[in-house]
C-alpha cells in the first residue's frame, strides 16, 4: 500500500537554483526507505516537502493517494502523520526541559491533558530517557539529543517517520542505539525514512533505497541489486558497501559461493565455501585413500570450531611427506538461542537460566530491556546487532541469551527462523517467559525443548 | 558539568519542591532582615539561609563561601567606611593616620554592623533561590503571575538558546585563538569583532530553523506550558513555620537592643 508518493516534483531555491529536479518516488507502508546520495544532492530539501514545509514548484505530493492542499488544517494532518527529525538536534529542541519539548507536538494537537501524558511518558520510555525529563536540553549528550528530538516526533504518533541524517555526529554506541530504535519502531509498524551517505547503513539497514544525485532520482531499487551497480554509484559519487567488496573479493577467489549478496555478517559467514582440501602432515606408513582422523581442529585452525572432529581422506602423498587430503566434517551439537521476554522479568531466574542453561553470550535488544540489565547489573556482551552476533555465537556451539521485551520477542523469532531456512543449518530456538506461545514455535518444539529450563 | 549557579540549582535536591514556598520564604527573608533594627534577626536569617543552601539544598560548601566571598568584600568596604566616618557617641577607637585622626564612634559601629548584617542576609536570601530554583522551574512561575504569554514563551526559548549560542561562542573563541586571533590588542578587538558579527548573523538563521522546526510540527502561536503539581507537604511547612515564628520572635525581641 502506498503511503507517500510525489509526481513529477520539481523545487527551485528564491535564488533560482534548482534543488529538485522531477522526481518519482512511491513509498510502501511499513517499509524502511533509504535516500543515499552525497551532501546537497536534494535530500533535506526533498524531506522538507513531503513533510508540507515547503511547497512544490511543479508537481504533488500525495498522502494516502491524497494530493497535499497547502491549507492550514490539511497541513496539520499532514505534520502530524509524517513527522520529521532534523539533522542537527539543536535546531528541534527549543524547550527548556526535555519533557516540555516531547509534548510540545501532543499540546499543538489539542490532546486532553491525560492523553498527552501518555503519548508523552511512553516516547520518553521507548527513547529510554524517562529519568532524564526535568533536565534542560544542554546537559545532554549528542546520542541523547538525538533520542529526544525523535520522541518529539514520536510523541505525536506520526504514520511516516522521516528523519535527515539520523547518525551525523554520533559515534559507535549512539548510532547503533538510533538504528535499533528505528528497527524498533518499524517492527510496531511505522514507515521510516532516512537520508544517509552512508552506503553500508543504507545497504545494511533499508528495504527500499532511493539514489540521489545532482538534485535528481538517478536510481532506485532493493539494496541487493541496487548496490550491485558499481557505474550508477560512481555517478552518484559513492563506493560500493564493505561488505560487499569483500564478499566480491572472496567470490572472485572462490571462497565464496557466487550470486549472493549478504547484508549482515551471519549471511557473509553462510556464503563462505569451506575449505575442502587442505595440505597436512602424513604421518609415516599412511597410503593414499586411507582415513586420517585429524581431531579437532584447535588453535590458529579455528579458535571457535564448530566441528566436533575431522575425518580426512588421503588423496596424494607428496614425496616430501605432506599429503593432501579431503576433509569430511561432524558437526557437533550447534548452540542454541534463547529468547526472554522481559515483559514479565524475574532477575533470580535469569541468573538461574544463565547458570543451568550454560549460556556464555548474554544481549539485550531495545531500551527498556538494556536499562532492566543495566539496574540489575546483567553483565551484557552485546548490545547493537544482537541477533546477528547471536547467530554467530551459536554458530559456533555456544548457548545464548537475549533479553527482550514486547512484540521484539517474535521479531527475533522470525529472524532467527529465515536465518535457520536460509542456511539449513540448525539451531536450537526456544522462548522463555512469553505469555502466549507463538505461532511457529510448535515447528521447532523438539529441538527447543532441549534448551528449556 | 557545573559551570553556572543555573547547573548547581539543576541538581539540587531543593529543586523539587515548591518554587512557591521557596519564593515565600525568600520575600519573607528579604523583607526581614532589609526592616530589621538591630543586626542580630538578619545575621539569623543568613545563618538559616546557608544552612537551608547547603545541607538541604547539597551545594557545594566551598563553592558557597566563594561565591558569598565575592559580595562581601564589596560590603566589607562600605562597612568599614561607615564605621569610621559616621556616628557622634562614645568614642571606642582612634588612631592617627597621617596626623588625621580616624575615630570609631559606638553608634557609627552600631550601623556599620546593621548595613553588614543586612547585606549578608539579602545576599543568603537570593543564594538560597539561585542555587535551588533552576530557571527552568521559573517560566510556570512568571507565567502564573501574570507576566504575557508571549514574555514567558519568548524567554523560554532565550532560555534554551543561550547555551547553544554560548557553545557556539566557545567555539569560535577557539578556532580564533589557535589561530593567534588574540595575539596583541588590536588583534583581540578585530577577532572579538568578527565573533559579534558571526554569532548575529548565526542566531539569525538559527531563528529561521527554529521556525521550520515548530512548523513542522505542528505550532500554531501558541506554547503549552506544564506545571509539575508539587504541593506543599507537612514537613516543609512546619520547617517553615517554625523558621517564620522564630524569626519574628528575634525581630521583637531585638527592638531597640545595641549589641554594642
Amino acid at each position: 500500500m502506498t503511503i507517500l508518493e510525489t509526481r513529477g516534483l520539481t523545487y527551485s531555491y528564491p535564488d533560482g537554483n534548482v534543488a529538485l529536479k522531477d522526481i518519482n518516488i512511491k513509498i510502501d507502508k511499513g517499509k524502511k526507505i533509504a535516500f543515499v546520495g552525497q551532501n546537497g544532492s536534494g535530500k533535506s530539501t526533498l524531506f522538507m516537502l513531503l513533510n508540507g514545509t515547503m511547497k512544490p514548484g511543479e508537481g504533488e505530493v500525495l498522502f494516502h493517494d491524497v494530493p497535499f492542499k497547502y491549507n492550514s488544517k490539511s497541513l496539520r494532518e499532514i505534520r502530524k502523520s509524517v513527522g520529521i527529525v532534523f539533522q542537527n538536534s539543536d535546531d528541534q529542541l527549543f524547550a527548556p526541559t526535555v519533557y516540555q519539548d516531547v509534548a510540545f507536538g501532543p499540546a499543538n494537537l489539542d490532546y486532553p491533558k491525560e492523553k498527552l501524558e501518555t503519548c508523552v511518558n511512553r516516547a520518553l520510555e521507548q527513547v529510554g530517557l524517562t529519568n532524564f525529563k526535568d533536565r534542560p536540553p544542554h546537559h545532554l549528550s549528542g546520542g541523547q539529543k538525538k533520542r529526544v528530538a525523535i520522541a518529539g516526533v514520536m510523541a505525536m504518533e506520526p504514520e511516516v517517520l522521516i528523519l535527515d541524517e539520523p547518525l551525523s555526529n554520533l559515534d559507535p554506541v549512539g548510532a547503533d542505539e538510533i538504528m535499533d530504535l528505528l528497527n524498533e519502531f518499524n517492527h510496531y509498524g511505522s514507515t521510516i525514512i532516512i537520508s544517509t551517505h552512508d552506503v553500508d547503513l543504507a545497504y545494511r539497514w533499508s528495504d527500499y533505497v532511493y539514489l540521489m544525485s545532482d538534485s535528481e532520482l538517478i536510481g532506485e531499487g532493493a539494496p541487493e541489486v541496487l548496490f550491485r551497480q558499481t557505474e550508477l554509484l560512481k555517478l552518484a559519487g559513492l563506493r560500493s558497501p564493505s561488505s560487499l567488496e569483500v564478499y566480491h573479493e572472496l567470490e572472485r577467489r572462490g571462497l565464496a559461493k557466487g550470486y549472493l549478496s549478504p547484508k549482515t555478517l551471519p549471511e557473509l559467514v553462510n556464503a563462505l565455501r569451506p575449505p575442502e582440501l587442505m595440505w597436512v602432515d602424513a604421518p609415516h606408513g599412511v597410503k593414499e585413500d586411507d582415513t586420517l582422523n585429524l581431531g579437532i581442529l584447535y588453535g590458529e585452525y579455528s579458535p571457535n570450531s564448530p566441528y566436533e572432529a575431522i575425518n580426512a581422506r588421503v588423496l596424494h602423498i607428496h614425496p616430501d611427506g605432506k599429503a593432501i587430503v579431503e576433509l569430511k566434517r561432524r558437526s557437533i551439537k550447534a548452540g542454541g538461542i534463547l529468547l526472554y521476554d522481559t515483559d514479565s522479568y524475574s532477575y533470580p531466574e535469569i541468573l538461574n537460566i544463565i547458570e543451568e542453561g550454560d549460556v556464555t553470550f548474554v544481549g539485550a535488544m531495545g531500551k527498556k530491556s538494556k536499562i532492566l540489565a543495566e539496574e540489575d547489573g546483567i553483565f551484557l556482551d552485546v548490545t547493537s546487532g544482537v541477533i546477528d552476533r547471536s547467530i554467530l555465537t551459536a554458530l559456533c556451539g555456544k548457548r545464548c541469551l537475549i533479553l527482550t521485551g514486547g512484540g521484539m520477542v517474535e521479531h527475533a523469532f522470525k529472524r532467527i527462523r529465515e536465518y535457520v531456512e536460509l542456511s539449513g543449518i540448525e539451531l536450537n530456538v526456544g522462548t522463555f517467559n512469553t505469555g502466549e506461545e507463538l505461532p511457529w514455535l510448535e515447528v521447532l518444539e523438539e529441538s527447543a525443548e532441549g534448551f528449556r529450563v | 558539568m557545573t559551570n553556572i549557579l543555573d547547573d548547581y540549582a539543576l541538581m539540587s535536591p531543593l529543586r523539587y519542591r515548591n518554587n512557591w514556598l521557596k519564593l515565600t520564604i525568600v520575600a519573607f527573608g528579604l523583607l526581614a532582615g532589609v526592616s530589621a533594627y538591630s543586626p542580630i534577626p538578619p545575621f539569623f536569617i543568613a545563618l538559616c539561609m546557608s544552612f537551608a543552601t547547603v545541607f538541604l539544598g547539597k551545594t557545594p560548601f566551598r563553592f558557597y563561601l566563594k561565591l558569598l566571598l565575592a559580595p562581601l568584600g564589596f560590603a566589607a568596604v562600605g562597612v568599614l567606611i561607615i564605621a569610621f566616618f559616621s556616628g557622634t557617641g562614645a568614642e571606642l577607637y582612634s588612631f592617627r593616620l597621617a596626623s588625621y585622626p580616624l575615630t570609631v564612634r559606638a553608634d557609627g559601629l552600631e550601623l556599620a554592623m546593621l548595613v553588614l548584617a543586612r547585606s549578608i542576609s539579602g545576599m543568603c536570601c537570593l543564594y538560597f533561590l539561585a542555587l535551588t530554583t533552576p530557571m527552568i522551574e521559573l517560566f510556570s512561575v512568571l507565567k502564573k503571575s501574570g507576566l504575557p504569554g508571549s514574555v514567558v514563551e519568548l524567554s523560554m526559548l532565550i532560555y534554551r538558546y543561550i547555551f547553544v549560542f554560548l557553545d557556539m561562542a566557545v567555539q569560535i573563541k577557539f578556532a580564533q585563538t589557535v589561530r593567534l586571533g588574540y595575539g596583541n590588542f588590536k588583534k583581540s578587538f578585530r577577532s572579538f569583532g568578527m565573533l559579534g558579527s558571526t554569532l548575529f548573523i548565526r542566531s539569525w538563521d538559527q531563528g529561521e530553523k527554529l521556525f521550520v522546526s515548530m512548523n513542522s510540527r505542528c505550532y500554531d502561536g501558541k506554547m503549552t506550558m506544564f506545571e509539575t503539581r508539587r504541593p506543599v507537604k507537612l514537613p516543609e511547612l512546619l520547617l517553615t513555620s517554625a523558621y517564620f515564628l522564630s524569626t519574628l520572635t528575634l525581630f521583637y525581641l531585638t527592638r531597640g537592643v545595641s549589641i554594642i
